[in-house]
């Protein structure tokens, strides 16, 4: 067995993809119980048109839910982790530009009430924020290797 | 994978989400329902927190004294998320306590008002941000507070005597602001706003809604309720007002 092919193993696929969805339903069901409180994290960002931090705050949780969704049950995996995937880059972009502003933010990422942190421990949060975004990354890399893999071998078959 | 079936689903995905949030926030309690489209006219505006601004009490005691003829000069105006400091020129502030609620029919309030205004006169501008010595002062005096930070905050503990404005609940600060222009009070009196302090911008979106509805002597505690609590200031709990 080649590492690609333990890596693209289905046992280790259909983990991956599990513990992606639950992550992102965790995520976003805080945010589907308190729209105002996610609003009030998405206006903090400083990123958005101001029509669009409500439309935005209320879309968002609920594309994450139906992602995590998505991905536990297995519908659409291969979809739901691509759209998984650039969800975390959009995010690790929008932390790291603050960052690189000095806008110290709470993430809201699994919790939509402020922190009360000083302007140091946020920015050291939005470094781990970032840091676990990126190994989310690599979960989904895993988890696409592992749909492509199912999908070639599907169409092998079939020939 | 195919492009056409990624894009397919990847819609059907984004259709249901925005179906879904649709649906919920058109069944959504008052305190968690959002306006669509939003209005955040800062919303690409980073604010930074301002600089420490020193209280500098008079030596003339004002609690019991009427109201002093000549004018302090006007609180310097703020603009946007920017506020300017305060002019405070007299009064030491008195520690903090419960005040009674202030009523209209109070013979007292005549005085108070004068007093209020004579420290604080109107500015005109949508806030203007104050110290917690000058909230204290204006706390004793019975100024109006309104607190800007979520109505579960606010339960959980206030400055007593304030009332609960959680501007992030759209539909019930719109109410309460509706509320507060029909009791018909002087628009020309202090009214403090608070948050939580430091980098905290609901106080000033507060007040921008505010000072559109007419109120025209907005201060914003700069230091919000945290300070509140850390210089020993009346707190009450419960939903209140």
């Amino acid at each position: 067995m080649t590492l690609r092919d333990a890596l693209a193993h289905p046992w280790l696929t259909v983990r991956t993809q599990i513990a992606l969805g639950l992550f992102f339903v965790v995520a976003a069901l805080p945010k589907i119980a308190d729209p105002p409180g996610f609003a009030h994290m998405v206006y903090n960002y400083k990123m958005l048109p101001g029509p669009l931090v409500n439309a935005m705050a209320l879309v968002l949780p609920w594309a994450e839910l139906l992602m995590g969704v998505a991905l536990i049950a297995g519908i659409w995996r291969k979809t739901a982790a691509a759209l998984v995937g650039v969800l975390l880059v959009v995010f690790i972009a929008a932390i790291s530009f603050n960052l690189l502003r000095g806008n110290a933010i709470d993430c809201g990422c699994f919790d939509v009430t402020a922190a009360n942190l000083t302007r140091e421990q946020r920015f050291r949060d939005m470094w781990m924020v970032i840091l676990r975004d990126v190994g989310m990354l690599v979960l989904v890399a895993q988890g696409l290797l592992g749909a492509s893999r199912v999908e070639e071998e599907g169409e092998a078959s079939a020939i | 994978m195919n492009l056409r079936r990624f894009l397919a689903e990847a819609g059907a995905l984004a259709a249901l989400a925005i179906a879904c949030a649709l649906v919920s926030n058109a069944f959504a309690a008052k305190e968690r329902r959002l306006e669509l489209p939003g209005d955040y006219p800062a919303a690409f505006s980073v604010a930074r927190p301002p600089a420490p601004v020193p209280f500098e009490p008079a030596s003339a005691p004002a609690a019991a004294e009427p109201a002093a003829p000549a004018p302090a000069p006007a609180p310097a105006p703020v603009a946007g998320a920017e506020p300017k400091r305060p002019v405070v020129d007299r009064a030491p502030a008195p520690a903090p306590q419960e005040r009674p609620s202030a009523s209209p029919a109070s013979p007292s309030v005549p005085d108070r008002a004068a007093e209020l205004l004579a420290r604080f006169p109107a500015h005109g501008q949508p806030s203007v941000e104050i110290t917690g010595d000058a909230a204290a002062w204006l706390h004793a005096r019975g100024a109006l507070f309104l607190d800007a930070r979520r109505s579960k905050d606010f339960a959980e503990g206030h400055v007593a005597g304030a009332r609960s404005f959680p501007i992030w609940e759209a539909a019930v600060v719109k109410e309460r602001v509706e509320a507060l222009v029909a009791e018909g009070r002087d628009n020309t009196l202090p009214v403090v706003l608070y948050c939580t302090g430091g980098d905290c911008e609901d106080s000033h979106m507060l007040a921008q809604t505010l000072f559109g509805a007419g109120f025209e002597n907005l201060l914003v505690y700069r230091d919000g309720f945290p300070d509140w609590k850390a210089r020993g200031g009346a707190v009450a709990a419960g939903r209140g007002r």
